[in-house]
């Protein structure tokens, strides 16, 4: 992730005596790498930290529509927050998301993954391509889909009463449960390839010998998998659980077109709530701002839990 | 050391190059998309327009630009359909970006959100207060919903007023009439409808779970809103809300009602006769007339009225929506569209009612003779004229600038009382939501 750059001091020195000024070649080399990093550099600030430190600010505002003023106090918006129901049911919904269902695709993807690598499997191309293709589909058109099938008319309701497995249409999307179960069903469906195909490509650096040695000392496979493979996929499963808690955390398109937040703003997450907030109600762009910001929040200290826990490196 | 330099300014210059065309680029695919006629044309005759309903509005402006083209034979209109949650989307980012270029001449809005956008962002409107559009021959309901301080910002364009809309074979089989739903109160509505239900199997009504559409109808039947005359929201202590939902969650309970998830379920159980009749604004005629099959077997009547309150009537109003005029506008031919088609045409409107049951808010539109031509859908019922003595009728409303969190949020509330929870409680919940967006 961290850009290289060519060191600048060459010789390395601990001493505390006064700085050693680096040979010309050295800064030339120096000053090269910070050129080429610059186009980069300077795209990303633009586009990216500037609108963020501009939605800083604009979170420390009120007013509706484009009159807005600076709070008083600044961090009106925040505390806001405090009492808003809504958001607070949001917060909880997404966290629900995020408990059950990465940790459940995680496992999937990664037992799919040991699966797929199985040198004698056969159709190893189709099954690969089977189990990716759901991560290629638009997020839209897939969770309209879903809504089709949960429908209370839909295929799902018509193959259980075929079945003779329900008395009645089940209101799949009616119910908070069930709709909840909707959700985690149809982010399973499109996420668990896109994070075996991380898995395989680490299974792939797996030197064949440990495995092989494992299996000379009398390990099973489950052993095998537990405590030679899954070890040296740490730092790949360490970027899934990162990616995927971002992702769950910033959920938007499944609660807006699977479920429109519905019934009664129960499913809906917590980017959905902040879209409500500023789009559809009377926009109140100040406080959705600070909305993305304790979202942001809430990532970082995830992702910053995770490393500590995952990354056992000295 | 030359080279080098070289080679950062080359870097660096590569850089601008590259964030400016990026901004350029954006730019210029949201020209492509918006559309909108500049300011740069001087004397335009050619509009822009922003509107949803291929079988409705959309419509309309076809027929609309051919009345026009009759007098002005160089005019074209483009019209672009904008689904009504894109074009509030749209509007609320070009006001918020103050990228004006992109808006059209005339957009569409829904009556229901006028109040709220000219509120929050004035500068997306022109005031066409003095535009010589004639607002005295619109009803002052209608046009109330466009006047912010005193300024007209829209010209109306369909009515809401609601309709009961009943298939009169069904009742036949229960061994009904029409006339036995006319002039009634909910209760006894709801005794004909178990009556029907049990001959027939069929629900009387359907609506969209957890949208209040039905209920609001009930409200304002009964003279009452979800805000007082201050606009501060009235969703706890509110009789005539406590006596709707009742009667709505009696109607579910009772199989009279069938609460369905989505607006396609919901047209599917009209159009396939799962259900013996519908309650919505008169625009719903347009719907029931896809099932062509179900000629001449649709009756239309009043509402029911609702039981035990003070002012109630058995009329009401959904929807409806008026034209806007957009700061981006050639305005002098914006207005005077407007002023010889939506508002100065019966030709227009003589046309578009039996088209698309577009009824007419514009009054001398009412005094044409095809308002009283008997509609062989309805089974030779002149549906349009009774729409219109039921329009005089309606009782007004008040949105304001929050009507939608208000409504979302009795929405949230019918949902949890359908689920079991208190009445009073939920609604309590609802009051709180929408006093807590409007701090």
């Amino acid at each position: 992730m961290t850009p290289v750059v060519v060191p600048d001091r060459t010789p390395k020195k601990k001493s505390k005596g006064p700085k050693i000024k680096p040979s010309p070649a050295a800064r030339r080399r120096s000053l090269t790498g910070w050129a080429f990093l610059l186009p980069a550099a300077v795209l990303i600030g633009i586009m990216m930290f500037w609108p963020m430190f501009q939605a800083l600010i604009l979170s420390f505002k009120t007013g509706r529509g484009s009159a807005l003023d600076f709070a008083d106090p600044l961090w009106f918006n925040y505390e806001r927050m405090l009492s808003d129901e809504i958001f607070k049911m949001t917060v909880g919904t997404t966290l629900l998301y995020l408990a059950i269902q990465v940790p459940l695709m995680l496992v999937t993807a990664l037992v799919l993954a040991n699966i797929l690598n199985n040198p004698r499997l056969k159709f190893k191309g189709f099954w690969r391509t089977a189990i990716f293709l759901p991560a290629a589909i638009s997020l839209v058109s897939y969770s309209l889909v879903f809504r089709t099938i949960f429908a209370t008319d839909g295929l799902v309701n018509d193959w259980l009463l075929a079945l003779h497995l329900i008395d009645g249409p089940v209101n799949w999307l009616g119910n908070t449960d069930t709709a909840r179960m909707v959700i985690i069903l149809g982010l399973l469906w499109r996420w668990t390839g896109y994070n075996m195909i991380f898995y395989l490509a680490g299974l792939q650096n797996i030197d064949p010998t440990t495995l092989e040695a494992a299996k000379m000392d009398g390990a099973g496979p489950i052993r095998t998998f537990f405590s030679v493979t899954v070890p040296q996929l740490k730092p790949m499963i360490l970027l899934t659980v990162i990616m995927s808690t971002n992702g769950t955390l910033q959920l938007f398109d499944e609660s807006f077109n699977l479920t429109r937040g519905g019934p009664a703003n129960t499913t809906m997450t917590m980017s959905h709530y902040l879209y409500e907030v500023s789009f559809v109600n009377n926009p109140n762009f100040g406080y959705g701002a600070a909305l993305s910001y304790v979202i942001l929040v809430m990532v970082a200290i995830l992702a910053a839990i995770q490393m500590k826990v995952g990354d056992k490196r000295d | 050391m030359k080279k080098l330099r070289t080679g950062m300014a080359l870097a660096a210059t590569a850089t601008f190059a590259l964030s400016l065309a990026a901004c350029s680029s954006g730019g210029s695919t949201d020209d492509a998309s918006g559309g909108a006629s500049g300011d740069g044309e001087a004397m335009g005759n050619s509009l822009t327009v922003w509107a949803w309903d291929p079988a409705f509005n959309i419509y309309a402006l076809q027929e609309a630009e051919k009345v026009y083209q009759a007098d002005h034979p160089d005019f074209t209109l483009d019209i672009q359909e904008v689904t009504w949650e894109d074009l509030q989307t749209k509007l609320t980012t070009l006001a918020q970006s103050q990228e004006f270029g992109e808006l059209p001449d005339i957009f569409l809005m829904q009556n229901n959100a006028f109040q709220k956008n000219v509120i929050n962002y004035p500068d997306l409107f022109t005031d066409i207060t003095d535009s010589g559009v004639a607002f005295d021959e619109f009803p002052e309901g209608v046009t109330a919903y466009s006047t912010v301080d005193g300024m007209n910002y829209g010209v109306p364009f369909d009515a809401g007023t609601a309709i009961n809309a009943m298939r009169t074979d069904i009742l036949e089989e229960a061994g009904l009439t029409l006339d036995d739903f006319t002039d009634i109160t909910w209760d006894e509505y709801i005794a004909l409808g178990e009556q029907v239900l049990e001959k027939t199997g069929k629900p009387m009504l359907s609506g969209i779970a957890g949208e209040p559409d039905t209920i609001l109808m009930m409200l304002q039947s009964a003279g009452q809103s979800l805000f007082d005359d201050q606009g501060n929201p009235t969703i706890t202590d509110n009789a005539a809300l406590a006596a709707s939902i009742d009667l709505y969650s009696e109607m579910v309970e009772k199989g009279i009602y069938l609460e369905v998830n989505s607006w396609d379920e919901y047209i599917a159980s009209i159009v396939n006769g799962n259900v013996a009749s519908t309650i919505n604004g008169v625009w719903i005629s347009g719907s029931i007339q896809t099932a062509e099959d179900q000629s001449g077997l649709w009756g239309v009547t009043d509402l029911p009225a609702v039981d035990g309150i003070d002012g109630a009537t058995h009329y009401s109003a959904n929807g409806g929506s008026s034209w806007a005029v957009s700061s981006n506008a050639d305005v002098a031919l914006a207005e005077d569209f407007l002023s010889a088609t939506f508002a100065g045409s019966t030709e227009l409107y003589d046309t578009i009612l039996p088209g698309a049951g577009a009824v007419a808010n514009w009054l001398p539109a009412g005094d044409s003779e095809v308002y009283s031509e008997p509609q062989e859908f309805f089974g030779g019922q002149a549906i349009y004229a009774d729409v219109l003595s039921f329009a005089a009728g309606v009782p007004a409303n008040n949105t304001g600038a929050y009507y939608y969190e208000a409504r979302d949020a009795v929405g949230a509330a019918i949902t949890q009382i359908m689920g079991g929870a208190d009445p009073a409680t939920a609604l309590g919940e609802a009051q709180s939501t929408v006093e807590f967006a409007m701090n």
